[in-house]
């Protein structure tokens, strides 16, 4: 049905994943109003809202009264016809969906509530309440329900509402509970419970007030769907006539027009709209809990840039790469996401080239497209980075990729370039071997033997100092470090040309940080493909890249030799980044790191992007400086328009 | 309480956790007899890798565990002699904690002060509604979220990082404590905002004269804020001593490998010969120094007899038979 994410998304780039307070009041409203399903959901639950609470005023008569001509087929005065007792259908249906209501509300209510406090109480007490709390909820999962429902309202002769109510919610939470059990186990372990603890609050505190408030998605998604099933339970057993046959419902009417086979008769909208009835309700829980599970999801919602792209040059004939000797030609790449508030800029016309054998270092702060910039160029980009490509070019091996389908993709995919992740326990698939793992990447990826497979594996594990002993292991069973030198494993399996790493290394200590690092390289010199390395941390480039290119707002504010960028930096911004690193070096100084935030993407400053945190702003900064060409090195930066400018030199010194 | 009584201090503090499946035996020793001290006003460091138990000791500190043995002493008095719920909110109001994720340390459903708030409402029952929300308003400004009224009305997902880290510590100091325990509370963050964090943890000292014991596997970060600075391997304390003795003489070839691997922009490579291998998990340990399989040193007697932390120089201490 769903699963509501409530993690943050800690570390990473590309639009944050809503908590799960998110839209509510106002936002509420406006998520409501923008999302089809839940505009077509409330529509659907208003109108039989209104008929349920004054169905006097709305229907004809009162629906029980047999004062019509019995069997009419519909008619201006009866619009569904009339029963075979003389009454009128629709003033039936309409004073019926008062008990629907009812029971939906009533058993959504109640399940819901059962479900909240076995499910929570469960999984945060654990152990034997956790034990006996779970057995209960599984037995109720696996009770046939309808057949012991039949028993119980066979037993009482005749089921009235409130044993109905009763039944069907003392039965229908467990699906519920299940779920809120399991979101409960993985807040657990969350940081904001164990500070609560530390604060000295209670046990009954944490659950009501800090666990409870967390999970309003999946309580809210668990009570539409108890609703829903009970509008369809409700119904059915009223129709095998186990309900009160003198109520009022839409499953009486049914049960009735049944016994008189009025769709054999004249009848037939005595017998199908009260089915019409229950599906429209259902339908409207059920999209209800659709669209309220993308509202607290906004990476379900796959959605297009509504914007005319910016203009675009794929269209113009390819252009052959300005040199045999790059292995990656970036031109003029922008990239957009969609955002509530108007498309954001990702990656703003960024041009890059890397050399065969090169080691490129990208680095920024997070939030500044380093991270789209490489999912671009891996045609990654996908839920949830549900960025678009919107100008620019990107020339791979001579071929222009941003255009490539699916298809051929897949064939220079991890055979030409690999990719490897920041973090290898969730790159890696916790159930299969790393032998498994690499048997399936070979599979997709080529036609070798499965000899030519295990023999490959085995060398490439050898490669970064891995026993072959550990392709029976499980991710689980690999250190840290272990793990993420596997996945550079896999990235060589085909000796690609190119490997792209995206932080691979910040989950780790700074001992097993510094040798897997220097493993790089080392393969990198051996086996001589290129290297694009993003990380916000440049003192891990210093000693491994040739080339570093220094992000911020999505523009590349340096571009240089990786030397001359650390011994000389020209832009404020690059001095800034390694002005932010104690030593334990020399003299302890004061440092103040780079105060304040990159900006947001959407509404980035005009001007210079870096001046409202830089230390050299001037007025001359209101206007959008370009990437100057200065001894070779590239930066966007106004001190270097004209080397008159005395701040230039000064800023230098 | 003698003049000479540190803040905190902790005897043989011990913790094992019981591993393996239910019948299992296993006993993983997470810590293992460690004594430490913190003084007033001091800021210590405690330094290790990922598995050295440094977190489990920031744990049994702020009593989210209960120490398998030894005893911690808080102010002279023994803190397993706190059995009432006063006295245990009394000593968390103390001893808080500063948390390592700023993404999962706030509670997401609540604005941004509600921690602070029931901070206020659980330890200081004297402060009245009112002047509450001054109270509030005094520790965002004073952790740097400005304007501090806007700043406390806004949701988790509103705020950077760098900002929640800033929530996480105005928690703290609702609490008026003595010391903070701050675990790894820069490791998640920018490296350009680590400096504001570390500079804040300064600010606090000076101006509320907080201890702070600062908890990290990042010893450049560890020189900027601590006075003195503990080294943590596999569960044993290996060296201590003032941060930049340690820094400048390290004894312990442990301490000498994590100085090695510190990553220095503005620093040519060093040359050390780092050694392959992580730290081990302890379970059910034989006597002998934990560190030896990756040492460079070791000896014989290293594989029979645990080193204990003995003095090599003014302050400084450490556990190695070669040293």
């Amino acid at each position: 049905m769903t699963t509501v994410t409530v993690e943050g998304h800690p570390g990473s780039e590309g639009p944050p994943v809503a908590e799960a307070r998110r839209g509510f009041g106002i936002d509420l409203v406006r998520a409501i109003v923008r999302n089809k399903k839940a505009l077509v959901g409330v529509a659907l639950l208003v109108f039989f809202l209104v008929l349920a609470l004054f169905p006097g005023q709305i229907a004809p008569d009162d629906g029980q009264a047999e004062i019509f001509q019995p069997g009419l087929g519909a008619s201006w005065h009866h619009w569904f016809g009339t029963t075979a007792y003389g009454q009128d259908v629709l003033s039936q249906l309409i004073w019926g969906t008062r008990q629907s209501i009812v029971i939906a509300f009533a058993v959504g209510g109640l399940a819901t509530a059962i479900a909240v406090i076995v499910g929570v109480s469960a999984a945060y007490l654990g152990g034997v309440a956790d034990g006996v709390l779970s057995l209960v909820t599984d037995v109720i999962l696996v009770i046939p329900i309808f057949p012991l429902i039949i028993v119980i309202a066979a037993y009482k002769k005749s089921a009235g509402l409130f044993t109905l109510i009763i039944v069907l919610g003392a039965l229908g939470w467990s699906y519920g509970a299940r779920q809120l059990r399991s979101q409960t186990l993985s807040l657990r372990t969350r940081d904001f419970l164990e500070s609560a603890r530390v604060r000295g609050e209670r046990k009954l505190y944490i659950i009501v007030y800090e666990i409870i408030p967390t999970m309003t998605s999946l309580i809210v998604a668990s009570f539409l769907g108890a609703a829903l099933y009970a509008v369809l339970f409700a119904a059915g057993l009223q129709f095998i006539g186990l309900g009160d046959p003198n109520s009022q419902s839409w499953g009486t009417m049914l049960y009735w027009a049944e016994n008189n086979e009025a769709l054999g008769a004249n009848m037939v909208l005595w017998a199908i709209m009260p089915g019409v009835c229950v599906a429209l309700l259902g339908a409207a829980f059920a999209l209800l809990n659709y669209a309220f599970d993308e509202i607290s999801n906004p990476a379900l919602r796959l959605r297009r840039l509504d914007k005319p792209p910016a203009p675009d040059r794929r269209d113009a004939a390819p252009l052959a790469p300005s040199s045999p000797e790059n292995i990656l030609e970036v031109r003029g790449l922008t990239v957009a996401y969609t955002s509530d508030d108007g498309p954001v800029i990702a990656v703003d016309g960024v041009d890059l080239e890397v050399a065969r054998g090169e080691f490129l270092g990208i680095v920024g702060e997070s939030g500044c497209g380093k991270s789209t910039l490489l999912y671009s160029i891996t045609r990654l980009l996908g839920p949830p980075f549900s960025g678009e490509i919107v100008g620019g070019e990107v020339i791979f091996n001579g071929r222009e990729i941003a255009t490539l389908g699916e298809r051929q993709l897949r064939h220079i995919r991890w055979r030409e370039f690999s990719v490897v992740m920041q973090s290898a326990m969730n790159a890696l698939n916790p159930v299969l071997t790393i032998e498994a793992q690499m048997r399936d990447a070979c599979k997709a990826h080529s036609t070798m033997s499965s000899k030519e497979i295990a023999d490959r594996s085995r060398e490439v594990l050898r490669l970064v100092s891995i026993d072959p002993i550990h392709l029976k292991s499980y991710p689980h069973q690999l250190s840290g470090g272990m793990r993420q030198r596997a996945m550079i494993a896999m990235a060589l399996l085909f000796t690609p040309d190119l490997v792209i790493m995206d932080e691979p290394t910040s989950a780790l200590d700074v001992v097993a940080q510094r040798s897997l690092m220097a493993q790089i390289k080392e393969l990198q010199r051996r086996l001589g493909f290129a290297v694009i390395f993003v990380t916000h941390d440049m003192s891990l480039v210093r000693h491994f890249s040739d080339r570093v290119l220094v992000m911020y707002a999505a523009q590349v504010s340096e571009l240089g030799r990786t030397r001359q960028v650390f011994e000389k930096p020209l832009h404020p911004y690059t001095r800034a980044l390694l002005d932010a690193y104690p030593s334990i070096h020399g003299p302890k100084v004061a440092l103040r790191g780079i105060p304040g935030a990159p900006p947001n993407l959407g509404a980035p400053p005009a001007g210079c992007r870096f001046a409202p945190r830089c230390v050299h702003a001037t007025a001359r900064c209101q206007i959008a400086p370009s990437l100057l060409d200065v001894d070779g090195e590239l930066v966007r930066c106004v001190l270097y328009e004209d080397a008159e400018v005395p701040a230039a030199a000064e800023a230098r010194a | 309480m003698s003049v000479s009584e540190p803040l905190l201090r902790t005897e043989g503090l011990t913790r094992h956790f019981r591993v393996g499946g239910l019948v299992s035996r296993q006993m993983l020793h997470a810590v293992d007899d460690v004594s430490l001290e913190i003084g007033r006003g001091e800021i210590v460091a405690l330094v290790g890798e990922s598995g050295s138990g440094k977190s489990t000791i920031a744990r049994l500190l702020a009593k989210v565990y209960e120490p398998t043995g030894g005893e911690i002493h808080f102010e002279g008095r023994p803190v397993s002699s706190f059995r009432s719920r006063r006295d245990r909110l009394a000593y968390s109001s103390n001893v808080p904690m500063v948390f390592q994720d700023p993404y999962s340390s706030i509670t997401p459903a609540y604005r941004v002060d509600h921690g602070v708030a029931r901070a206020l409402k659980l330890h200081r029952r004297d402060i009245g509604r009112g002047e509450r929300r001054r109270e509030i308003e005094r520790v965002f400004d004073s952790v740097g979220l400005a304007p501090a009224r806007a700043s406390a009305r806004k949701f988790p997902h509103e705020l950077s990082g760098g900002q929640r880290q800033r929530v996480g510590f105005a928690q703290a100091l609702a609490f008026q404590p003595k010391l903070i325990i701050a675990d790894e509370p820069v490791s998640m963050l920018d490296v350009s905002i680590r400096i504001g964090i570390l500079n804040l943890m300064l600010d606090l000292r000076e101006r509320e004269g907080v201890s702070f014991l600062y908890i990290t596997h990042d010893v450049a970060s560890a020189r900027y804020v601590a006075d003195r600075v503990l080294v943590m391997y596999a569960g044993h304390l290996v060296e201590e001593g003032p941060t930049e003795e340690v820094l400048q003489r390290p004894k312990h070839p442990y301490t000498q490998l994590l100085l090695s691997a510190v990553p220095d922009p503005r620093a040519e490579m060093n040359v050390v010969e780092t050694v392959a291998g992580e730290p081990p998990k302890v379970v059910d340990p034989q006597p002998g120094c934990r560190f030896r399989e990756r040492c460079p040193l070791a000896i014989a007697r290293c594989g029979v007899e645990t080193p204990l932390l003995r003095a090599l120089g003014p302050a400084h201490r450490a556990a190695c038979h070669v040293a």
